[in-house]
């Protein structure tokens, strides 16, 4: 973790003593063999790399307190994580879609571990419940032999390799800069702790600063706690009102759309049942 | 210390629910197994036959007369033999997805019951040797699970997968066409399903399925006080346990057998064990969100007073009663309806259903801001009443307005050019 935060210098001892840096590195080579192209034993060679990097980035981060919660949070990751990669180096477009929903399901089960609920069954709903089916009725649907027509089309080895190590990049700065966060939040935690132990120390002689700091140094719990639902419900409804209706506009706008898309220029179920029953009847009619 | 502390509050919690999970997982199963017989035997019953009643305790093995006991060993039979059958994997499948989706859909079957309660609670079991520190006992696995309905819609939508993967999975027309419609006609219905629940949800004021229970206690059961959800939720429940009026998936004379046409052995066990379940997952949710739960007038004592072991006893007996009609309700309306045909199932669920939904979301809405604003005033007898003639007024409106403006009339005049306008209409 310390190494993490040195890295932020530019220094390039630090770099190299950084544990991340060379998960991310071998991951990203890991991550070029293993997608779809013709290089012999490159998925195994590519799995194997991308393991040894899942190893490294593992050890260096804090271990979390109970084993069992560590192990909850390393077998989740590791799903997801997993998942994620097979989905953009699997061949098969259905086997694409059924491991981007299982890595979906890794992220609702990270928000589960995090206290999250509405944010962890929601995903689940709305992602692998609504878009991932959809992506699948389409890809059975246009493809059923397995591949399709654009999965010979080639990109090139140029654009495989910019997008891999790109990827690589913003994961080690999203990995710095979250870390650099955590670390700040662990130290404003500490404070607070010790702030509250003062509170409870002075709060014997019931002085009313000490009442004070007892009351600002309680956390707030919004996660985890009993009115999660109705606690969430309230920050929505009032502080990001608009924000809530303006998506709900939103979609009902794209409903609109779709319906109107859907029966452009087609006219009524029923206006057209009835012209073809008078066109029957004029048929019959002509013919005695 | 600490770690100590930790780790022991952890077993603690950790042995009742997986005490639970056991008790859950074989019941559920035995159930599932015996819900069968009782099917068969009820189907026996309406078409006036005599059904399976032969298969009792083999005691000729030991050289004394057979038991047949009513058929009781019928479950066990018919499980030995989908277990020694020969496990068949046709030549042109894609094995992987076609061995994946049969456990996708019995574990997400499986897995709903995590957040559904069995019963109410007990009284604490400490002087039994199980430690639970002296609180009462959940009957859920999972209890205070702040989003227990989204949950249950989670892992509902999750089963569409094993349907759909075993469609393709199994490179059959007929297999496809079956996974097709019944993706298309769960993802149809689990909208008006949203909104019957919306209207409880909104009424008991939590997600929480143990709460919804209690809110039911304190009020009149919301059968009683939303009869149009209830009406809608049950339709809905039908469609998405995928039975008879609604089991188009499976349609046998149309697609032989449906998405697991091409199973057999284990396999098609998992398949047939996970639909039971959706059909117990759907009784438990009506019984749970309408019929109040483990609640009975007179006898099952208040919600939030101490329990003892005569009331909790009394309680799983009324809740699992409770269940086991709403399941023989199920079975009896199998033989009861003629099948939907495919675009009437669709007019059914976006044209009736959906508006009958909204309408109640909203009468229960305008009900609830009534309660609010009058404060304390709105707790008495009275308003209960008012609240609960109001709900059915709207409700016969409603259905009175959709009956009128019957969108599943069909035309049934002879037709020849008509032909081609309706294909293109249902395209």
């Amino acid at each position: 973790m310390s190494g993490l935060l040195l890295a932020f210098l530019p220094d390039i001892q630090t770099i190299c003593s950084c544990r991340s840096f060379w998960a991310l590195l071998v991951g990203s080579v890991g991550l070029w063999l293993a997608m779809p192209q013709r290089i012999r034993y490159g998925n195994t060679i590519g799995g194997v790399l991308g393991i040894v990097a899942l190893g490294l980035f593992a050890s260096d981060w804090p271990k979390l307190f109970p084993w069992t919660d560590q192990a909850v949070f390393w077998l989740i990751s590791a799903v997801t994580i997993i998942a994620a990669v097979a989905t953009i180096s699997s061949q098969s477009p259905v086997y694409c879609a059924i491991w981007f929903a299982l890595s979906l399901l890794g992220t609702a089960g990270l928000f589960f571990f995090n206290g999250a609920e509405f944010l962890g069954v929601a995903t689940v709903v709305v992602y692998a419940g609504a878009i991932v089916v959809t992506f699948l009725f389409v890809i059975m649907l246009a493809s059923p032999a397995g591949h399709a027509s654009y999965d010979r089309l080639s990109w090139g080895w140029f654009g495989r390799t910019a997008s891999v190590f790109a990827a690589a990049a913003i994961v080690g700065i999203l990995t710095m800069l979250l870390g650099t966060l955590k670390e700040q939040a662990i130290v404003k935690q500490r404070e607070q702790t010790a702030a509250t132990t003062v509170a409870t120390l002075s709060k014997s002689h019931s002085t009313e600063p000490g009442r004070i700091a007892a009351k600002a140094a309680k956390p707030i719990k919004v996660f985890g706690s009993e009115d999660h639902m109705a606690n969430l419900g309230k920050v929505l409804f009032s502080q990001h009102l608009i924000s809530v209706e303006v998506a709900g506009t939103l979609l009902l706008a794209a409903l609109v759309g779709a319906i109107s898309i859907a029966i452009h220029g087609k006219r009524r179920l029923e206006t057209r049942v009835e012209e073809a029953l008078r066109q029957d009847a004029a048929t019959a009619e002509a013919r005695a | 210390m600490p770690a100590h502390g930790v780790c022991r509050r952890q077993t603690q919690k950790m042995i009742p629910a997986l005490i639970k999970i056991g008790i859950l997982i074989g019941g559920l199963m035995t159930a599932a197994a015996y819900f069968v017989l009782l099917e068969r035997r009820m189907a026996a019953w309406i078409q006036d036959r005599i059904g399976p009643n032969r298969v009792g305790v083999p005691l000729s093995l030991f050289g004394f007369k057979d038991l047949a006991l009513w058929g009781f060993g019928q479950p066990a039979a018919d499980g030995l033999k989908f277990i020694f059958k020969e496990e068949y994997t046709p030549a042109h499948v894609d094995k992987r997805l076609y061995v994946i989706a049969p456990i996708v859909i019995l574990a997400a079957a499986l897995a709903i019951f995590a957040v559904i309660p069995f019963g109410s609670m007990l009284p604490p079991l400490d002087d039994f040797g199980i430690p639970t520190g002296g609180d009462p006992v959940q009957l859920v696995v999972a209890p205070g699970v702040d989003v227990g309905m989204i949950f249950v819609f989670a892992l509902s939508s999750i089963a569409v997968y094993g349907v759909i993967l075993g469609g393709w999975a199994s490179n059959n027309k007929y297999s496809f066409l079956g996974g097709l419609r019944s993706s298309a006609q769960l993802i149809a219905y689990e909208l008006p399903m949203g909104l019957g629940i919306l209207g409880v949800v909104l009424a008991a004021g939590s997600l929480n399925l143990e709460k919804i229970m209690q809110a039911q206690v304190n009020g009149p059961w919301f059968a009683i006080a939303q009869p149009l959800g209830f009406l809608v939720f049950v339709i809905a429940a039908f469609a998405e346990a995928a039975r008879l009026p609604f089991d188009l998936p499976e349609a046998e004379q149309e697609l032989i057998g449906g998405y697991h046409t091409e199973y057999a052995g284990m396999k098609l066990l998992l398949f047939l064990v996970a639909e039971f379940l959706h059909m117990i997952t759907a009784s438990f949710l009506i019984v749970i969100l309408f019929l109040g739960g483990w609640h009975f007038p007179w006898i099952t004592g208040p919600a939030d007073a101490e329990i003892g072991w005569l009331t909790a006893i009394i309680r799983l007996i009324v809740f699992n009663t409770k269940i086991f009609l709403v399941i023989v309700f199920f079975m009896m309306v199998r033989w009861s309806w003629p099948r939907f045909r495919y675009d009437q199932l669709m007019s059914l669920a976006w044209k009736i259903m959906l508006p009958l939904g909204l309408v109640n979301f909203v009468a229960v809405a305008v009900m609830q801001e009534a309660r609010h604003a009058l404060g304390s005033k709105a707790e008495n007898l009275g308003w209960t009443l008012m609240v609960i003639v109001f709900s059915w007024g709207i409700c016969i409106a409603a259905w009175v307005v959709a009956a009128w403006f019957n969108p599943l009339i069909t035309d049934n005049r002879p037709r020849r050019m008509l032909a081609t306008a309706e294909v293109d209409s249902q395209i």
